[in-house]
């Protein structure tokens, strides 16, 4: 007889997860925009070296999460957050962390391809010439290691100089993830990043998704639940603002521990 | 089936996929039904019109298997379904199968029923007994489905022990007949085949329900033992 592990089949969250395997913990998080509270309480460890993906109807609040991994919601100045992320053990809202070296280690990627405009090549080393890194040779073999990684380099090698707003939609995301892999991050957030793109370019970034785990952890935010199915490891359900549940995908697309979980993936009106 | 709330997706349209070929699996599972006992009253009345028209009949159980997998494939080429959806779908296409395979064993029984009519069979009587079991077993099994009965189709799984035992009787006796008479060995080879055939039914009967389960909770009992599925009664 093949049994669910009881920690998941019980509570419908992954909790089983060693220390040395954890890239980030979020700890109670609460997250307030003003008065409207939009976080309630998330509590979560997202594995190392492996794709979560965050799924849930338009508002149930997994931008605004994916966003507190970064701090980008500092950004907003009526955003009030309590209780902790923690990478690498330290808090990451804690006041001693200095928010521009976090984002070298927490890259993002958007929804709509944001390069700059300036060459590709210049594009993919930006992040590194702000780190003060001149030497050309370094420069050349970051900008070719990142775009090999970002499966982008055979289509753009002979026009590395061409200005970024050339290249087709898919080229220009992958384009981003170059550029946010250059600087070697821990965590990459994907934040809908294939919402804009054909189905080809999608596949090709969900095969890069794939790739990519080897090297970074990964957490990415779909409205596409066939592209969370098939990308990610684990999946985090989220409405309302409260996680509802997460799980590993296996399980979760096939045997959801919740109602809820299994009204939203299944396209039930709850 | 109310429990998987079948009827509530946001699509119409899969609401009503889902509904139809649910719909023809009850169909097919009611031919099925019929199919057996029909045979059994042709074994009982020695009635050979009626075997040859249960021969004829298990075309329409073929065909309804072709038409439910190619509505499944659809369903899953079209909504790629999800959990509960999923188990739906992938139970439909095993029970299916399942029922395709009885109904290959009923029209083998038929067929026993022409070869052997007004030859000197022994009565048939054990075999009718397996066979009323098994039609019994099989009610059942479709009506759990029907209900989505987890507990019916764990109580209906128990029941194939009996099953097994009319079997293990039968055949001793057949080989007491065939020491007895080696001329009638021929005739008596096509009874034991049907005996199995009526036998294998139990089993099958066992692997809807163990679908049913599967459809149900999400486990996987396949390879359970009687304790470890009476244990999910309690869970």
């Amino acid at each position: 007889m093949i049994t669910l592990p009881k920690s998941t089949a019980e509570t419908g969250m992954l909790t089983n997860l060693s220390a040395e395997n954890t890239a980030l913990e979020i700890k109670n998080l609460d997250l307030y925009y003003g008065d409207k509270q939009a976080l309630f309480d998330v509590s979560m460890k997202i594995p190392k070296g492996k794709v979560t993906a965050f799924i849930g109807p338009s508002g149930c609040g997994k931008s605004t999460l994916l966003r507190c991994i970064n701090r980008m919601n500092d950004l907003v100045d009526i955003c009030k957050v309590d209780g902790s992320i923690e990478l690498q053990g330290i808090n990451i809202y804690d006041k001693s962390v200095d928010v521009a070296a976090l984002r070298r280690k927490v890259g993002m990627v958007f929804q709509r391809p944001n390069p700059f405009p300036k060459s590709i090549y210049e594009n993919v080393v930006y992040g590194l010439r702000l780190q003060g890194i001149k030497d050309r040779r370094k420069l050349d073999e970051a900008a070719e290691n990142s775009l090999r990684s970002a499966a982008l380099w055979n289509e753009v090698k002979d026009r590395l100089h061409d200005n970024a707003f050339g290249l087709s939609g898919g080229q220009q995301q992958r384009l981003v993830i170059a550029r946010a892999i250059a600087i070697d991050p821990e965590v990459l957030l994907l934040d809908e990043p294939t919402s804009a793109l054909d189905p080809i370019s999608t596949l090709t970034i969900e095969e890069l998704i794939t790739e990519l785990k080897a090297k970074f952890t990964v957490v990415i935010v779909t409205h596409n639940m066939q592209q969370a199915a098939r990308v990610s490891d684990q999946t985090a359900f989220m409405y309302m603002g409260k996680l509802i549940e997460y799980d590993d995908t296996n399980t979760l697309f096939t045997t959801p521990n919740k109602k809820q979980t299994e009204d939203y993936i299944t396209g039930r009106y709850g | 089936m109310e429990a998987l709330n079948l009827n509530r997706h946001i699509s119409g349209q899969f609401n009503s996929e889902l509904e139809s070929v649910r719909n023809q699996v009850m169909q097919m599972g009611g031919l099925i039904e019929q199919q057996l006992a029909d045979v059994l009253n042709a074994m009982a009345d020695n009635n050979v019109d009626l075997a040859r028209r249960v021969i004829a009949k298990d075309k329409e159980v073929n065909q309804f298997e072709s038409n439910v997998d190619q509505e499944c494939s659809r369903i899953i080429a079209k909504r790629q379904p999800a959990a509960s959806d999923l188990r739906l779908i992938l139970t439909i296409m095993k029970t299916i199968t399942e029922l395709e395979r009885i109904g290959d064993g009923v029209a083998g029984i038929a067929s026993m029923v022409i070869e052997n009519h007004g030859k000197e069979v022994p009565s048939l009587i054990g075999l009718e007994n397996m066979g009323q079991i098994v039609l019994k077993m099989l009610h059942n099994s479709l009506d759990a489905f029907t209900r989505l009965d987890m507990k019916a189709a764990i109580a209906i799984h128990s029941e194939d022990k009996k099953v097994n035992r009319q079997y293990e009787s039968i055949v001793r006796e057949l080989m007491t007949f065939m020491m007895e008479d080696p001329r009638s060995i021929p005739f008596i080879l096509k009874v034991l085949a049907s005996a199995r055939s009526i036998e294998r039914i139990g089993d099958r009967c066992q692997n809807l329900c163990e679908q049913i389960v599967y459809l149900v909770e999400g486990v996987d009992v396949r390879h359970a033992t009687e304790e470890e599925l009476n244990a999910l009664l309690s869970e």
